[in-house]
């Protein structure tokens, strides 16, 4: 039994009155004296096309119009509008090819939406009607919207640097034969008994958080650029538009505003770079740029799509002997993220089963699609996608239960994660196995689903994955966190990484609290802006509980370390021999005698000399805990998901039932935040596999940028859902902690995926799984029982 | 652009406003008002962020010319509460841990009130129902379907309502 009274609780979310009210404030909410409404002019009808001609001239002259800006107004300079190049060394950076090739307004389209040029108004209404009056031409080019179309001989080229469109692949370098993993794949499987093999296709799906992307974006008369951005990535996007704008990071001001969702498309910048040029066009002027919904879903990086080929080798006994793999992904016309995923992909499958040879091999090509970035799993749902149908095909060969075959050869502790060296210090995937199948009725409705008569089948299936707590060791981990003691004994937290709605505020608050010994409530916890909050990555990597939660423990240690030592000379006990509760500090074996912590805080702060006596009261000085906290360690959590699904095999429609996501998260900070973060990443990870997915014209125009397009599952095609929480305390995380932001949404991939294979008998290769496909894949290769299939 | 001459009664308060015919109600409370807790997530009518109650009745205010509404009594999530105090619907998504982000919440909160209003006792396929046209891409919609019926179970006056509701289906 734990001693915590704070961490393990449902403490109230830090920002939830002012959400319920909609007094929080958004990027889109901020209204400035002085505002202009700035307004980016896109090229909407090509996806890859020369500007021929601009004209801003009759843009400039109407009405309301203060500013038109094109390439020619702007630094010269491209970026990277992710931030990965800047977590890792120079000579990484180098070997991993990272270039930056977006400019802020392009010549050279490279996929519908880029940006033309820039309008800055006295009002919404005067832009939009500016950016009616641009006059361009183009030059249409070839439009690829595939990897084998774009690295075809005689393709136009995006970018110098990356002949043959590739802007990515393992490097030779780190992984000889452009190959993650090790031993010998042919060899192993020319011994294998049982080979999978299939080519499949992932989709490019969309993060669609609710809240549009906007900024606001102001010079001041010290030359002092400050923009206001819900990025996930605040601190990394300061050094950006600084290194972008050729300013000292002093003059680059960030201020991070209440983010309406993120799941990765806020990692590093969208349109910050436009917002910030407009503004430096305008001293003085605070420039708003609100982009709209069909806008975000088009010009906002998504998740990468693209084929993704795999054959995995077993011995009859069921022992896996090799996997080979490769992931040809679809990059976006920018290079942004192309390294990160390309390599993730492969990296978690390395971390889930006992191969004994494996090779994975990432690549990402140049395409004409919208952008590709970070998407909540990043790499994670491609490869459950593939990996667990084709491990449930041969579990079917082998006549394996597919759970008993998952305990049995899923890594766990000691094992290598998906890092090479970097073990795994927990895993109680097990237990999330077991408690899962007991929630779902496993045993009997496998059973009772492997053999059925009618048009309408049911079926259960299964997946398990492994996801990452921050990304050490590949990137860097670094938080600073601040911890000030008022003169009151209350505490103020200064910790620059966002929170995205996940709640991650609220458990650092809890963790804090925790440590210091005093109440929630009299705990303050603020992200600050970049001139005040010292550095921190950012939210991404689900780290913000593992890493951060690590350095605010440390900071709040070292200001309670402080805080005893006074107390010792206090009480004339040895600070190792003290503790404290709800603020007060007392002798462990004599908890009678103590003092308020307020008595030690006040004298610190208010050091008067007593004037009876001509002593100082108590020891001066603040007490401030600080730390510059470097992670030592990577404890990836765990997952098992269990779908129930109801084919109708008329109509190809497939309705999910019940979807058990059972997670090792290590240990819950705040229960029902971590259950939130699991049930919506189902949500996600459904559409994922039944219904999401950016659809292209044959000329790389978007056709369903819209929610009534664009199928995400809404209230009524939710399942019934169980989340179980397995708590296996993690040696590394505070209090036990691992993470939980993104994995939720990656099993329950596999497991639907499997669940309509053991409902009717067949596979899909092409995510999503739409009625299309499954009544084609029906016409094709007829329902089959389950039973049927299995050899044994 | 023709103007034209309003009055809006908007969460007990009321405003004289001359609006452009084609500003839209979401328009004008955000930019010409200032009330920015009623969030921008579409502009088609297809997310519910912008919902508000117009005679307690819940609308989609991105889809509504300002213009028409000329006389009408308006509510936002922020005409819900006194400042600081939540009414029993915000209180629910509090409890039940139904915000993450918190852009969706505005708009599912008088969206609930709508629901409520006309049927204080929901079954939970009638609260699933009610929602479809509010996106929520952070819960699952797990935990609004319970801060919903949470709600329906502490409204004021809730026993009285659930008797009129039974004698209007009779």
């Amino acid at each position: 039994m734990s001693e915590e009274t704070i961490v393990g609780t449902n403490a109230p979310r830090v920002d939830v009155r002012d959400k319920a009210t909609g007094q929080a404030q958004y990027a889109a909410d901020i209204q400035l004296p002085g505002m202009l409404y700035g307004k980016v002019v896109r090229c909407w009808e090509h996806a890859h096309a020369r500007v021929k001609r601009l004209d801003l001239s009759a843009a400039a002259a109407s009405p309301g119009v203060v500013r038109v800006i094109g390439p020619k107004d702007v630094t010269a300079k491209r970026y990277n509008s992710s931030v990965l190049d800047l977590m890792v060394s120079e000579s990484m950076h180098d070997m991993l090819g990272d270039i930056d090739d977006q400019p802020i307004f392009t010549e050279h389209v490279k996929f519908q939406g880029d940006a033309i040029c820039g309008i800055i108004a006295r009002s919404e209404e005067a832009a939009e009607r500016a950016a009616a009056k641009i006059v361009v031409e183009y030059e249409p080019l070839p439009v690829y919207l595939t990897a084998e179309a774009s690295r075809a001989p005689g393709a136009v080229q995006f970018t110098p640097e990356k002949p043959g469109n590739l802007a990515f692949q393992l490097p030779e370098a780190m992984f000889p034969n452009h190959a993650l993993g090790g031993g010998d794949v042919e060899g192993a499987m020319r011994d294998a008994d049982i080979v999978v093999e299939d080519a499949f296709y992932v989709p490019k799906q969309k993060q669609c958080q609710m809240e549009p992307h906007a900024y606001v974006a102001k010079v001041d008369s010290g030359g002092r650029l400050t923009c206001w951005t819900s990025s996930q990535m605040p601190k990394l996007v300061q050094r950006k538009l600084a290194k972008l704008f050729d300013l000292p990071m002093n003059l680059m001001k960030i201020v991070p505003t209440v983010i309406g969702g993120g799941f990765g498309t806020r990692l590093g910048m969208i349109s910050e770079p436009q917002a910030c040029a407009m503004a430096l066009a305008v001293p003085g002027h605070p420039v708003k740029l609100q982009t709209l919904r069909e806008e975000d879903w088009v010009i906002s990086p998504s998740r990468h799509p693209g084929k993704y080929w795999m054959r995995i080798g077993f011995k009859r006994d069921g022992s896996p002997v090799a996997c080979d793999a490769r992931f040809e992904n679809y990059k976006g016309g920018y290079y942004l993220d192309a390294s990160g995923t390309a390599f993730t992909a492969g990296a978690w499958l390395g971390g889930m089963y006992r191969f004994p040879a494996l090779r994975y091999r990432g690549e990402s090509y140049f395409t004409n699609q919208g952008l590709t970035g970070a998407y909540r799993g990043y790499g994670n749902p491609q490869t459950n996608f593939v990996l667990e149908q084709l491990i449930d095909r041969g579990c079917a060969e082998l006549g394996a239960d597919p759970v008993e075959w998952r305990k049995k050869w899923h890594k766990g502790v000691g094992d290598d994660g998906w890092c090479p060296g970097v073990t795994y210090p927990s895993c109680a995937l097990d237990e999330c196995l077991d408690r899962g199948a007991a929630a779902i009725g496993w045993t009997e409705k496998r059973r009772k689903y492997a053999k059925q008569e009618g048009t309408i089948r049911r079926g259960v299936g299964v997946a398990v994955m492994n996801h990452t707590s921050g990304a050490m060791p590949m990137l860097l981990e670094h938080t600073a966190c601040t911890v000030k003691l008022n003169e009151d004994a209350t505490a103020e937290v200064l910790f620059a990484c966002s929170d995205m709605g996940q709640g991650s505020h609220t458990a650092l608050k809890q963790i804090a609290a925790e440590t210091l010994g005093f109440p929630f409530e009299h705990v303050q916890l603020s992200s600050g802006t970049s001139d005040v909050a010292g550095f921190d990555i950012g939210a991404h990597a689900s780290r913000t509980i593992y890493v951060g939660g690590a350095a605010v423990k440390k900071a709040c240690e070292e200001a309670k370390r402080q805080l005893f030592e006074r107390a010792s000379l206090q009480l004339g006990v040895p600070a190792d021999e003290l503790d404290i509760r709800d603020k007060r500090i007392f002798v462990k074996a004599d908890p009678a005698r103590g003092i308020q912590a307020e008595a030690i805080t006040r004298a610190g702060v208010y050091h008067f000399v007593d004037p009876m006596t001509g002593e100082p009261g108590g020891v001066p000085g603040q007490i401030q805990g600080y730390v510059s906290f470097f992670a030592p360690h990577n404890s990836p959590p765990f997952g098992a998901s269990f779908a129930e699904v109801e084919v109708d095999t008329e109509t190809g429609e497939v309705r999910v039932i019940e979807l058990v996501n059972a997670h090792d998260i290590g240990r819950a900070i705040n229960p029902a935040a971590v259950e939130g973060q699991l049930e919506g990443g189902i949500q996600q990870g459904l559409g994922f596999v039944l219904s999401e997915e950016m659809d292209y014209d044959a000329k790389g125009r978007v056709q369903n940028n819209s929610f009534t397009d664009y199928k995400m599952f809404g209230p009524e095609d939710m399942p019934k859902i169980t989340t179980i929480l397995v708590e296996d305390a993690d040696p590394v995380g505070p209090f036990g902690a691992k993470s939980v932001g993104e994995s939720g949404l990656v099993s329950p991939i596999g497991a639907v995926a499997n669940a309509i294979f053991h409902a009717i008998g067949i596979q899909f290769t092409e995510a999503p799984i739409t009625p299309e496909k499954v009544l084609k894949g029906i016409l094709e290769k007829g329902v089959r029982n389950y039973a049927a299939i299995r050899r044994s | 652009m023709k103007n034209r001459d309003i009055t809006l009664h908007i969460n007990g308060e009321q405003y004289s406003l001359n609006v452009a015919v084609n500003r839209t109600l979401l328009d004008v409370l955000r930019d010409e008002l200032g009330m920015t807790e009623t969030k921008y997530g579409c502009g088609t009518g297809e997310c519910g962020a912008c919902t508000v109650l117009v005679e307690g009745k819940a609308i989609n205010s991105c889809l509504t010319l300002a213009a028409t509404m000329d006389g009408k009594r308006i509510t936002t999530a922020a005409g819900l509460s006194d400042f600081g105090r939540l009414d029993h619907i915000q209180q629910a998504f509090v409890d039940e841990a139904a915000i993450q982000c918190g852009y969706c919440t505005p708009g599912m909160v008088m969206k609930t009130a709508s629901l409520l209003a006309k049927n204080p006792d929901p079954s939970e396929a009638e609260i699933r129902h009610a929602l479809e046209g509010n996106i929520c891409r952070c819960t699952g919609y797990e935990k609004i379907v319970k801060a919903v019926k949470k709600a329906a179970q502490t409204m004021p006056g809730r026993a009285t309502a659930v008797e009129r509701c039974k004698e209007v289906v009779q």
